[in-house]
């Protein structure tokens, strides 16, 4: 199945491609079927989709973390698979629900992360500035992250992907575990990755962050692209309502 | 990058309560054991002294060397403080004979059997039983604790290569058991000359081969570790699989290896060799018996002859028929001990090769073997008192003219004649036990040395395979 596309024209070189990338699983599970879309310095792209879509794989393969049985993501031209450790250097990645080290401080987790992605020559202020852009208050900085919420966690494996200074960012449901007030701060700190140039692909199920956020707006159902909206074309739009026609739609297609 | 992920691991585990407790629990324990083990020298090195001269004691006085009752003692040995192996099951204390067999008494265990009961607290111990455990508890945890976290995503989103990221897993994690305990080990060892521990540069060198062998049996529980959490997702899974394992390598297999070797070699007790023996000198004695009869008959002693000379006829003869059953005793005796011996080294062979498949049963034969207290300990002593007593007859023979065994003392003289000269106990060659030198230890050593080596290649190639393969996801 086609997806329905409406997309504004490119800004730049994509530096996320999924070209008709494809993931069968050894058990015989169709997990990606021919997904293609890019995504440009600057833009968001926002992938929905349910449990079991696609969108953790399409990441995954992104990662390098599966390898594609078709197709090909590519990160700043280099296939992810052939060159893994090249396309990582220029990825940031931020997971959901990830717990870093409970022994460590942020301070202390952020270091390690950002030294791991090469980056050297940080020093604390850089931390600390990093961590109160993503909303962590100061005085939690020095504490070990066992006694942090999931929000708290969350912000902090934020910032280690802004610390990573990667031209791409994949998000894996950043905004799991976030209270109202941070996922609203969330969303304007993705605003500013965007205005850096950053090209962002996001997987999530809240579909009003991706309306409000997103340049692109992708629909994934059991692997398939079944949608694909410009912000533009959204605007005025019900997305919820698209979201489930769409879904629908597929359904009735498959049967 | 290996050093940021080797600091990453160090810090890490430092920074965990296990840790504290760990280091903490084994300080405690390993300065313990020096202290203990280094007590226990001095007590054993006082009993020895003071054996050897009541030993001496209670030949003062005496005036024939045939009424002697003299007994050796084997010398306490430096490195069985910290490693006692088998020598508190042994006997120490010999009395010696210008014939028959000799046999040890009076072992540790023996004379304290509370101690045969909840053992020593020694070094080969706390490396074998507590600090294995320790190991198991630090690693674990070490590939599907970090995918629990997340972490292992989070890290291989960054161009990390794998065998980077398990090596510094790996070196990081034993850094973080070995280097803290270093440091009571270090204070343990200045403790050893302090306390008054007889060592030579031999000992030291041997000591230190003993810890080596020590962090190599960690090092096979840590890559034991790493490797079987590479296999498993869950770390609940990989510390049941472990803990299982652990309890094999530490309490069934050594244990299941003595019993199979014992059902499938059979060894003649020692009692009934000693039956067979036995059996054996009633027939020489009343075969001999027979012919002391005969010599009277056949040379009778006439009341008017002279009483000396037939006296000294008896005593040759006498002397000439214990000469000769000795022999056949000795003969038939070591048939016996040979035969015994050699199904006994079978035995052993196959039990200590059943045992070798457990990593602690190797570092338990090579700690043993190093500190001169292995299984060979006990022939070593053997051997060294079968010499003594070839040495002590010789003596013996030279002072009393006599072969031993059967003595006749006869003195004949009038009230005026002087008395008898007191003996000197000290004129007796005294007993020397040397242990074989740190060269020959130290070879004995090596295979199992070897073996622990080995365990950790093979557990560490197992891990780095399987972690290139595992599902970081």
């Amino acid at each position: 199945m086609e997806p329905s596309t409406h997309m504004p024209e490119p800004t730049g070189k994509p530096l996320l491609e999924a070209i008709d990338l494809t993931k069968r699983y050894e058990d015989g599970t169709l997990g990606l079927d021919h997904v293609s879309f890019s995504v440009a310095p600057g833009q968001v792209y926002a992938m929905l989709g349910g449990n079991g879509a696609g969108k953790t794989t399409t990441i995954n393969l992104f990662l390098n973390f599966i390898e594609p049985t078709e197709g090909e993501a590519r990160v700043a031209g280099i296939v992810t698979h052939k060159e893994p450790l090249q396309a990582k250097e220029k990825l940031a990645y931020v997971s959901e629900n990830v717990l870093l080290y409970p022994n460590f401080t942020a301070l202390q987790n952020l270091d390690f992360f950002a030294r791991l992605g090469g980056k050297t020559n940080y020093t604390k202020d850089d931390y600390r500035r990093v961590l109160l852009r993503v909303g962590l208050q100061e005085e939690a900085h020095n504490r070990r992250l066992r006694g942090y919420s999931k929000g708290m966690r969350q912000k902090c494996g934020i910032a280690i992907a802004i610390l990573k200074d990667a031209p791409a960012i994949l998000l894996d449901e950043p905004t799991s575990g976030l209270d109202p007030k941070a996922a609203f701060e969330f969303i304007h700190l993705l605003e500013s990755l965007r205005e850096e140039g950053k090209a962002i692909l996001m997987s999530t199920h809240d579909i009003f962050r991706a309306k409000e956020v997103a340049d692109i707006v992708g629909i994934m159902n059991e692997g398939h692209l079944v949608m694909q909206r410009s912000h533009e074309d959204l605007v005025g739009e019900d997305l919820e309502k698209l979201y489930v026609e769409f879904m629908a739609g597929y359904m009735e297609e498959v049967a | 990058m290996f050093r940021l992920l080797v600091e990453k691991e160090l810090r890490e585990i430092i920074g965990t309560t296990k840790f504290a407790v760990t280091f903490g629990v084994c300080s405690v324990l390993i300065l313990l054991a020096f202290y203990v083990g280094a007590r226990n020298f001095q007590v054993s090195q006082a009993e020895y002294e003071a054996a050897r001269a009541a030993n001496i004691k209670q030949m003062e006085g005496l005036t024939e060397w045939t009424r002697i009752d003299h007994r050796i003692f084997l010398p306490p040995q430096p490195l069985a403080t910290l490693v006692s192996g088998i020598s508190n099951d042994i006997g120490r204390t010999t009395e010696m004979r210008t014939q028959g067999e000799l046999r040890s008494e009076n072992s540790r265990f023996n004379e304290d059997p509370i101690f045969a009961v909840f053992r020593f607290l020694d070094l080969e111990f706390i490396f074998s039983i507590v600090l294995s455990l320790f190991a198991i508890l630090f690693a674990y945890d070490a590939i599907n604790g970090e995918k629990e976290r997340g972490t292992l995503r989070l890290s291989f989103a960054n161009a990390v290569p794998r065998d980077k990221y398990i090596l510094g897993k790996l070196v990081g994690a034993f850094l973080a058991l070995a280097a803290p305990l270093l440091i009571p080990i270090l204070v343990g060892c200045l403790m050893l000359p302090a306390l008054g521990i007889p060592m030579n540069s031999g000992d030291w060198g041997r000591l230190a081969m003993v810890i080596l062998s020590g962090y190599l049996y960690l090092g096979v529980f840590l890559t034991l570790s790493v490797f079987i959490s590479a296999l498993t997702e869950k770390s609940s899974t990989s510390f049941l699989l472990l803990l299982v394992v652990w309890i094999f390598a530490v309490l069934i297999i050594p244990r299941t290896a003595v019993l199979v070797a014992g059902r499938a070699v059979e060894v003649p007790s020692i009692d009934q060799v000693n039956y067979e023996k036995n059996r054996f000198m009633a027939q020489l004695w009343q075969e001999d018996r027979e012919k002391m009869q005969s010599y009277s008959e056949d040379n009778p002693r006439s009341e008017d002859g002279d009483m000396q000379a037939w006296m000294e006829g008896f005593r040759k003869f006498m002397d000439e028929l214990g000469t000769a059953r000795e022999e056949k005793r000795r003969e038939f005796g070591g048939r016996l001990n040979e035969d015994r011996r050699n199904r006994e080294i079978v035995q052993q062979r196959l039990a200590l090769g059943i045992a070798r498949l457990s990593p602690t049963s190797v570092f338990s034969l090579a700690s043993t073997d190093l500190a001169g207290t292995s299984l060979d300990l006990k022939q070593r002593y053997a051997d060294a008192a079968n010499l003594y007593q070839q040495t002590y007859a010789q003596f013996i023979r030279e002072k009393t003219g006599q072969s031993g065994g059967f003595m006749i003392t006869m003195r004949t003289g009038n009230e005026d004649e002087k008395p008898p000269e007191p003996i000197d106990p000290y004129e007796m060659p005294a007993f020397e036990f040397q242990e074989p030198s740190s060269n020959i230890l130290v070879n004995e050593a090596l295979l199992d040395v070897g073996l622990l080596m080995l365990f950790n290649i093979v557990f560490f190639i197992g891990a780095f395979v399987a972690f290139l393969r595992y599902d970081v996801r």
